[in-house]
């Protein structure tokens, strides 16, 4: 399923004769191309499940699904938890692997989990990741909202907006002055333009969070530079996830 | 930005409506027209590949369906059918798809995949039928393509919002305008190929067997690609719809809104409350129940493997 204005963070049903400022590209109505049978239940879950696995960038140990209670009544008949496992360890949602997905995992010793957990006010098809290799883990929260399109609203701990459809830097480090002025110059001297910014903290003076939506991907050398600023823990660059 | 169908009467008068959509596209998503095109050829191949697998057959994952496209094929190949070869192609690349679709095999979604086989069913057999250009059927996708992305505007294009209408008949009315370009129509007669394609699929309910794509969704995407046939061929012989698309588009989404919840994907009504329906659901419950229960042995005994190595 597409939603209206799929560009939006939330839809309800009472959205919907309402028109909206973006549109869906043709690309989004004529695709994508998909392991069926079902756009929201097994192409935007794939999707998420990518996400995870891209952003913890390492072989995964394991991966605990939580599902939203929605999706979970639904999930094994649209094969979810194939799309959901596949993605995780790194296949495309055009993957014909998937549904032989949880085999792979088991086999390549991921051990895998489902269980139901309700993620509150939020969209039916929603679910919590966490994913751990030998030495980092991830958490993300997000939804497929229709036609393979996802949102991912929390990364580990951070409220955020990553729909993973342009190139993404995901940075986080300790708060404080000046530091969006220092990774926005970065990306300035590369003549790349930024589409979205959006920031978030525990605490001020504390852990905290940036996510940099770009038209166009950064050199490695002005991540390298993004890296070394002081108070930087980590950079991470997602392209967009296919 | 093409804010509606109206709109799109205006700018694309005198003009090839792909281009108008192209440029649009381009503005909007900063993507240029030949990667849409690029990707699109890409597509089309997909959708060939997927017929040419779907023809054989196969179970589907609920075991609902999977043979529609052999047996059609088949009558067909022994001369047992009666319909004109347009037809009968339209119906079968629409079977072979879902049935794909339904066995987790790789499709495009055209707009979703549950309504996916009708958009390649009537290209696909029109192309082959006419002997058109595949260059001028990806230039037809760009076309249906941007006729869902302007009902996307005012409908969710989504079972579960509105019913079936919003998946099949907006695949439906995509389709007959692409028909329409194809067959060298002007950009009203696409419109109105597309407004009449969705008008006779409005109040079109989702109820799905077990909450499956299966049932009635594998046969019914065939059937509604001959519906966008026909519409287009009344367009293009200058029929026209009394009620202009974009209002039809509002008269769905209405329709959608009143539409009881059961009768929207969530298998709470319709045909998945027959008695075989629910007897079915029932069946997919245990089956389900054995997988899960197959799997946590499997994982034990992998676990137990590991243990025993080291």
């Amino acid at each position: 399923m597409i939603p209206p204005g799929a560009g939006h963070s939330r839809y309800t049903f009472a959205d919907m004769a309402i028109r909206h400022d973006r549109k869906i590209s043709i690309l989004d109505v004529m695709g994508p191309v998909m392991v069926g049978p079902s756009s929201s239940h097994t192409a935007g879950t794939a999707r998420l499940g990518r996400v995870a696995h891209e952003i913890l960038d390492d072989d995964p140990l394991s991966v605990h699904f939580y599902l939203h209670p929605p999706l979970a009544a639904t999930y094994r008949g649209h094969g979810s938890d194939f799309a959901l496992v596949g993605g995780s360890i790194g296949l495309n949602v055009d993957d014909p692997r998937i549904p032989e997905a949880i085999r792979i995992a088991e086999q390549a010793g991921v051990e895998i989990e489902f269980s139901e957990e309700d993620q509150g006010d939020v969209h039916p098809n929603t679910v919590r990741i966490e994913i751990e290799s030998a030495s980092r883990e991830v958490e993300i929260v997000g939804s497929s909202i229709g036609g393979g399109v996802i949102e991912v609203f929390k990364i580990n701990g951070f409220q955020t907006r990553f729909k993973g459809d342009s190139p993404t830097l995901l940075l986080f480090y300790r708060d404080r002055p000046g530091m969006i002025s220092d990774v926005s110059g970065i990306i300035a001297q590369e003549g790349i333009n930024i589409a979205s910014l959006y920031c978030s903290r525990k605490q001020r003076g504390k852990d905290a969070f940036m996510q940099v939506d770009v038209d166009s991907p950064p050199s490695s050398a002005a991540i390298g530079r993004i890296c070394a600023l002081p108070d930087m823990a980590e950079a991470r660059f997602l392209d967009r996830i296919p | 930005m093409i804010e509606s169908f109206k709109h799109l009467e205006q700018l694309a008068a005198g003009r090839d409506v792909a281009d108008v959509f192209l440029e649009t596209d381009e503005q909007e998503h900063a993507v240029p027209a030949e990667m849409i095109l690029e990707a699109l050829r890409k597509r089309r191949e997909v959708m060939r590949d997927c017929v040419e697998r779907g023809k054989n057959g196969g179970e589907s994952m609920g075991k609902l369906v999977g043979n529609e496209a052999r047996l059609l094929n088949e009558a067909w190949q022994s001369g047992r059918t009666f319909l004109d070869p347009l037809t009968i192609k339209a119906e079968l690349y629409a079977l072979a798809v879902m049935g794909e679709n339904s066995r987790m095999g790789v499709i495009v979604a055209a707009p979703t995949a549950g309504a996916g086989g009708v958009v390649p069913g009537m290209l696909l057999a029109l192309e082959e039928e006419r002997k058109i250009d595949p260059e001028k059927t990806v230039r037809a996708m760009v076309v249906a393509g941007g006729v869902g992305s302007i009902i996307a505007l005012t409908a969710s294009i989504s079972g579960a919002a509105g019913g079936c209408q919003n998946e099949i008949g907006v695949a439906s009315s995509m389709g007959a305008a692409g028909v329409a370009y194809m067959m060298d129509g002007n950009v009203r007669q696409m419109i109105h190929a597309a407004a009449i394609a969705l008008k006779n699929t409005l109040g079109l309910v989702c109820d799905p067997v077990g909450g499956l794509v299966e049932v009635p969704c594998v046969k019914r995407n065939a059937l509604f690609a001959v519906h966008g046939l026909t519409a287009a061929q009344l367009a293009l012989a200058g029929v026209e719809s009394a009620i202009p698309m974009d209002e039809v588009v509002e008269a769905m989404v209405r329709i959608g809104r009143s539409l009881p919840r059961g009768l929207r994907e969530t298998a709470e009504g319709g045909l998945a409350t027959t008695d075989t329906g629910n007897a079915i659901a029932l069946r997919l419950k245990a089956e389900a129940n054995q997988r899960r229960a197959d799997r946590a042995a499997e994982r034990e005994r992998l676990a137990q493997e590991r243990k025993a190595q080291r």
